[in-house]
Order: C-alpha cells, then sequence, then structure tokens
C-alpha cells in the first residue's frame, strides 16, 4: 500500500507499490494516447513549428474536451480561432509532462526533484480529470458520492473500480501537493 | 473543486491592496468551479503560477469554489491568453474576456 509523500531536504520522497506504479505508468500511457493528434497537424512545417494547427476542432470526447477546454465561453468562433492557434502545443506540454511521469514510475523509492514533483502533480490532475468525466462526476454532490469507495473487495463492476482508482489518485495528489507546500517551507 | 485536506485558513490576513478591480483592466482570466480539482492543488497553482500569497491564493480558491467562478488575474489581452493557456496547463477550467464583458 501507498505510503504518502514526504518533503524531505533532499525532495520529496514516495513509496508506491509495484502494482501501484504499473497503474498509474498505465494511466499516464492512456491519456497520452487520448492526447496524441491523430494525424500530422499541418501540411506547412513552419505553421507545426509554431503550434498552429488550422484543422483542429473543438475534441468530441468530452475528456479531452476537459483537457483542452475552450478559452473562450460563450463564443464559438473565437474559441475555435483560439484553440487554432494553441491546441496543439498545450496537447504537446501535457504529453511530456505525462511522459516524463511514466517515466518516474520506473525507479523505487520515488525521489522527486520539485521539478518532477510540479510535473506529477500536473500529471496526477490530468488523470483525475479524464476518470471523473468516465465516471460522469459532473458536481461536487457525484464526488461526494464516490468518495467512500475506497475497499478493493467492493469492486465488482467497472464503475466502482474506476472510482477506486480515481480516489487512489486524488489522495496521491493530495498528498503530493502537501508534500510541495511543505517544501516551499524548508 | 473538491477537499482532499481543507487548507490552513488560520493565516488568512492580508491587505487588499493588491485586489484587482475590475475596472482597471481592460482583459480578464476567469476560473470557473469544477467538481475534479482538489481545493489545495487550485490554491498551489495560484500560488506558483501568478506568486500570490498563500491567503490571496486561498481567498480566490474559495471563491471560485463558492461562487462557481473568479476573476484570478488581469492585463492585456496577450497577458491573459497566456495565463488562461496556462490555467489549461494545470487543468483547471479557465477563460478569458473583456473585463466589461456580462
Amino acid at each position: 500500500m501507498a505510503k504518502a509523500f514526504k518533503a524531505t531536504r533532499r525532495g520529496i520522497i514516495g513509496a508506491l507499490d509495484p502494482e501501484e506504479r504499473q497503474l498509474l505508468r498505465k494511466l499516464f500511457e492512456d491519456i497520452i494516447e487520448l492526447l496524441e493528434p491523430t494525424e500530422p497537424a499541418n501540411a506547412d512545417p513552419l505553421a507545426a513549428m509554431v503550434g498552429v494547427d488550422s484543422e483542429a476542432v473543438t475534441p468530441s470526447d468530452s475528456a479531452v474536451r476537459r483537457l483542452l477546454p475552450d478559452a473562450v465561453r460563450d463564443d464559438e468562433d473565437e474559441a475555435l480561432e483560439f484553440r487554432r492557434l494553441t491546441e496543439r502545443s498545450l496537447r504537446e506540454d501535457k504529453i511530456g509532462t505525462l511522459r516524463a511521469s511514466a517515466l518516474l514510475m520506473e525507479s523505487s523509492p520515488l525521489k522527486l526533484t520539485a521539478e518532477q514533483a510540479r510535473m506529477m502533480a500536473r500529471a496526477l490532475n490530468d488523470v483525475r480529470l479524464v476518470l471523473a468525466d468516465r465516471l460522469k462526476i459532473a458536481s461536487d454532490e457525484d464526488a461526494a458520492r464516490l468518495h467512500d469507495i475506497d475497499d478493493v473487495a467492493d469492486a465488482d463492476d467497472v464503475e466502482t473500480y474506476l472510482a477506486l482508482v480515481y480516489n487512489f489518485a486524488s489522495w496521491l495528489q493530495e498528498s503530493l501537493i502537501q508534500a510541495m507546500l511543505a517544501l516551499k517551507d524548508k | 473543486m473538491t477537499v482532499g485536506t481543507a487548507p490552513d485558513t488560520e493565516r488568512l490576513e492580508e491587505t487588499d491592496t493588491d485586489q484587482l478591480t475590475i475596472s482597471d483592466i481592460p482583459w480578464v482570466v476567469i476560473v470557473w468551479n469544477d467538481p475534479v480539482n482538489l481545493m489545495s492543488y487550485v490554491s498551489y497553482v495560484f500560488q506558483t503560477y501568478f506568486g500570490y500569497s498563500e491567503s490571496k491564493a486561498n481567498k480566490l480558491m474559495l471563491e471560485v469554489h463558492q461562487a462557481g467562478k473568479s476573476v484570478v488575474a488581469g492585463g492585456s489581452r496577450e497577458e491573459v491568453e497566456r495565463d488562461t493557456l496556462a490555467m489549461h496547463s494545470y487543468g483547471l477550467w479557465a477563460t478569458f474576456q473583456k473585463s466589461d464583458a456580462p
């Protein structure tokens, strides 16, 4: 069973079981797959290089839409224009963070620099956003409803299993943030 | 937002001199409430990215949580575009708009 992250003078230390590290790595990789652009962004190499994707459209998958949300509300044209200018860079930024976090899962015990902890917190957040979408968590009440599911013995259907994983990721992220805040004060 | 461990509200004390006044700035960044992001994480993002004090970050975070949204920064269009993208990179749900928009 994982232990909470701890802030030490040598960085943030975490202890995860091999199964937990494998699960997290798989989750990070799943989100990378969701975010990978399906085809080369643009025939224009210069446009691709600066992150412009003139073909970008609002993602049809609600989880991807939550990871890459509209930056402008109530104005579809403005939102789409901004998406075409920025979405590709945001995808790449997230994929890089998730990939680095997946790699961190290879080491045990986990010893994180402040920068690695920051990346891991962001990667865990993206995992939680996607799981929450799949679990249809749309309100604080929905989240509270799933909050008490913490026993593997209860995981007899996909939804309960996802809720377990979600609660684990939430606990881990909270523990990581507390360690990061403690590190800041050291 | 959701609670992991409640942030320390004991230390909430700060002058309002750095309070943003919406009418003073042309564009604003709004962060919207969602049921997923942890309260501690949202406060951490405000402290880390905007350099806000813990008390200011907690105050904005609680406003997002309780009022459903909060204006967290303002400036030129370029600045709010950059800040909104940064919020998306952290996984927060943010939009930008003209400060006088409804």
